[in-house]
């Protein structure tokens, strides 16, 4: 890898400090209120570390990128994209179409949700995408951990080729938000990078962190369940880990939608609310299958509205096969359950087992 | 109030007891994998010696322990029987707490119980190499330890993730100048075969058994020898349990609880056979017996009792045990001694009648048992040790909320001196709690072989 394309929000994380929960459309206020930037010395602290690292940028002039790559003292870099003085997500869409037309094979970026969402309008998962978390939300599965994480990743690739990963870029709708609640839709799956062992120290290199043998792990195991089990249904939730399961039956899966699935066929595809209360109604047992979504351990109310709580009552908490590979549960301390009925979350208890491999689950604790 | 309870040299016992002589009906027997039928002695004469493969199919309730091997054990042996008491107080248990510590022996386990006297034999029967698996290093270590007294050689198929996380272990396997190698290996069939299907294989008991069968076979001056599960290696260690019956007869109790952690089941034999027969022959009827294994792979609790190969190939004969399927590869914890497929075929027999209970705990639970262990009694245990103390602990705050005042014994099976960084994952709470989906596993197609 040789070119990256680098860009800053210059704005982002502005709202969060001074308690407006997203700076969409809200910058004018936030300045009011006395935000300063802080994406510019986030991603500072990322570049500083990447000096010297043999690497050739494509960035946006001035507070976009141009001014962060010259005061880390990184100098092999070009300006592509002219930014207007007052930056929008046009901004960041149109710099990044001038990065794909520069051969990027890797956009850094720093800000937050809104900023993934929008390089992931322009890229999808054709070039890659990773985030130096400084927004105010970041429930999207493509950002490091912190600044320096973001350079460890980077890095690793200057020797052998990066690991990528399917990553879910989350649409958060921010008036809602700043209303107090969260409706976190699942926008669509970008590839990202990943370092292999990374959270579990070098010691543990031996679990199976390659992503794509632990998706293929949980896909051949829950695969077999279903054709074991001939007089099930299965409701397959979102995802690449849950697609897994049935390219292993040798199904086509909708990625953002819900399926069904019984003794190794496809009964239905993308079933809303309505459409899963019908099936419900006419099948004697079943099941929902679902990864966990996004950076923030959601196993149901983000990106999963489709699973109401009238439809969950009928399946059953019990009925739930929730999945996730290795590397996902590293980076996930705590798992939450937010159907929108207290009561029903409640039903999931304090722990969740979770299918993690072939023949094997983890236990983790539901926050 | 004595915190030791010693017993001389001479007191040591002589005869080793086998508690297959006290089973109502006789085991099943380990079945050809070729064929199917039971195997005969000269089926295992390519891999074991004869005088071992006379105990693993002996009648008799005691066999004498040979001369030299007694000597060599008297390096050790008798190993101390503790009060606990400081554990009690922490916990605030009416009930009385021993512990027999198997850590004394050199390689640090009850391990050399037994690759002492399987060493001898071999050496007896003119055998220049032994080839060996081990997971944690405990038995490789002990394996090294007894064929350097011997004058044998010996090669170590150590399970890959353990060879990473333990690296003393093998450093130790030098010193007593045996070789030790990370399995899978390139060196066997069933090691490349692995390896070409899943390089980054953390390994397996399972596959280390494979490969040292294999070598074991393919070379005229080289025996196998096992750890854990066959008879023998449970008749070997029934001197842990033998002597903790005197040494607790000599402040006259006599155990309520017996416990022990299982992964092959060879250090809960040894604590628990004598205990076992003495329940089995109505003398004590009503003792509990506990076998303690990790959630992560709960033969004996989630596991078939059915006919199975104890390792991965599918060399070793089919033997009747409680398994969870000989290709099942257990998760990489830290208890890699505890990372087995099956069970002793005795031990499995006694849980499944009833006369041994089985329970199984998290990673996390139990190294927070060994903290306080350790933070009691001084001893930082090994992580499969902690199993066992995990369950200990539950059992006396059980007394305390009863206040009855049984007395539990188990058995302290080894230190963790080279587990450090187990210890140091705990601390930085990246231990993983690994769960076998026992629901959905049976759903799916069963892989155990089809028999009889």
């Amino acid at each position: 890898m040789n070119t990256i394309g680098f860009l800053i929000n210059p704005v982002a994380g502005m709202g969060g400090a001074v308690g407006l929960k997203g700076t969409d459309g809200m910058l004018a206020e936030a300045v009011r209120r006395g935000a300063r930037p802080i994406a510019a010395s986030r991603a500072r602290e990322t570049m500083e570390l990447l000096k010297g690292a043999p690497f050739r940028y494509v960035t946006c002039s001035g507070p976009m990128g141009e001014d962060v790559l010259a005061a880390a003292g990184i100098s092999d870099f070009s300006v592509v994209y002219r930014a207007s003085p007052v930056t929008t997500a046009e901004d960041t869409r149109d710099a990044c179409r001038a990065f794909v037309d520069e051969r990027a094979e890797m956009i850094l970026f720093c800000g937050g949700d809104g900023t993934a969402r929008d390089l992931y309008d322009v890229v999808s998962d054709t070039i890659p995408l990773l985030g130096i978390p400084a927004g105010v939300k970041m429930y999207s599965a493509v950002f490091a951990v912190n600044p320096p994480a973001a350079a460890a990743i980077l890095l690793s690739g200057a020797t052998f080729p990066l690991h990528l990963r399917d990553a879910e870029v989350m649409d958060v709708d921010e008036e809602a938000y700043r209303a107090g609640e969260l409706r976190a839709r699942l926008y669509g799956y970008a590839k990202s990078p990943y370092l292999p062992g990374h959270v579990q120290g070098a010691k543990r290199v031996f679990e199976d962190q390659d992503e794509d043998r632990a998706k293929a792990g949980i896909g051949r195991f829950i695969a077999e369940v279903i054709r074991g089990t001939p007089e099930i249904l299965y409701i397959i939730g979102p995802g690449s880990t849950t697609g897994a399961i049935t390219r292993a039956l040798g199904l086509e899966k909708t990625l953002l939608g819900f399926d069904a699935v019984q003794d190794g066929r496809l009964v239905a595809s993308d079933l809303n609310e309505q459409g899963m209360l019908a099936l419900l109604s006419g099948a004697a047992r079943v099941r929902l299958v679902i990864s966990i979504i996004g950076a923030q351990g959601s196993v149901l109310g983000r990106g999963t509205q489709q699973v109401s709580p009238r439809v969950l009552q009928k399946i059953g908490t019990g009925n739930v096969i929730v999945v996730a590979t290795p590397h996902k549960l590293a980076e996930t301390p705590l798992l939450f359950v937010d159907t929108g009925d207290r009561e029903l979350d409640a039903a999931f208890g304090d722990h969740l087992s979770v299918v993690s491999g072939y023949h094997i689950a983890q236990r983790k604790k539901i926050g | 109030m004595e915190t030791k309870i010693f017993l001389c040299e001479e007191d040591m016992p002589r005869r080793w007891y086998n508690v297959l002589a006290d089973l109502p009906t006789p085991l099943d027997p380990p079945l050809h994998p070729a064929t199917g039928k039971p195997v005969g002695p000269d089926d295992l004469r390519v891999i074991f010696p004869m005088e071992l493969i006379k105990q693993e199919m002996s009648p008799d309730r005691y066999i004498d322990i040979p001369g030299e091997v007694l000597d060599v054990l008297r390096l050790w042996r008798p190993s101390p029987l503790y009060r606990a008491r400081r554990l009690e107080k922490a916990l605030k248990t009416p009930a009385r707490i021993y512990y027999k510590w198997e850590g004394v022996s050199p390689p640090g386990s009850h391990k050399p119980n037994t690759s002492v006297p399987q060493v001898y034999y071999n050496m007896k029967e003119g055998i220049e190499r032994i080839a060996t698996e081990t997971g944690a290093g405990q038995w490789g270590s002990a394996l090294a330890f007894a064929t350097m007294l011997f004058g044998l050689q010996a090669t170590i198929y150590m399970v890959r993730s353990s060879y990473a996380q333990k690296p003393y272990r093998k450093s130790m396997m030098q010193v007593w100048g045996a070789e030790c190698i990370p399995s899978p290996s390139t060196k066997t069939n069933s090691g490349r075969a692995i390896l070409e299907k899943s390089p980054d294989t953390p390994g397996s008991l399972g596959i280390a058994i494979s490969e040292a069968v294999e070598d074991a076979a393919t070379h005229d001056n080289t025996n196998y020898s096992l750890g854990s599960v066959l008879n023998h290696v449970c008749l070997h260690q029934s001197v842990i349990g033998l002597e903790a019956r005197e040494q607790l007869a000599s402040v006259e109790e006599y155990p309520d609880v017996v416990i022990g952690c299982v992964g092959g089941g060879s250090n809960f034999a040894g604590i628990s056979f004598p205990f076992a027969g003495d329940k089995l022959t109505g003398k004590h009827p009503a003792t509990d017996i506990i076998g303690v294994e990790p959630a992560s792979c709960p033969t004996l609790t989630k596991g078939l009792f059915t006919y199975d190969y104890g390792d991965v190939a599918g060399l070793t004969p089919l033997l009747k045990m409680y398994t969870l399927g000989h290709d099942f590869v257990p998760p990489s914890i830290h208890a890699g001694g505890l990372r087995y497929h099956g069970d002793s075929p005795i031990v499995s027999r006694l849980v499944h009648d009833g006369v041994i209970r089985a329970m199984s705990y998290h990673q996390s639970e139990v190294f927070e048992a060994a903290q306080t262990f350790a933070r009691t009694e001084g001893i930082i245990v090994a992580p499969e040790t902690s199993h066992a103390v995990k369950s200990v602990i539950d059992e006396a705050l059980k007394c305390r909320q009863s206040g009855e005042a049984k007395t539990i014994l188990f058995n302290c099976s080894g230190h963790g001196n080279f587990d450090m960084s187990a210890y140091d994952a705990f601390y930085a709470k990246t231990l993983v709690d690994y769960e076998y989906p026992e629901q959905l596993i049976r759903e799916s197609l069963s892989r155990v072989p089809k028999v009889g």
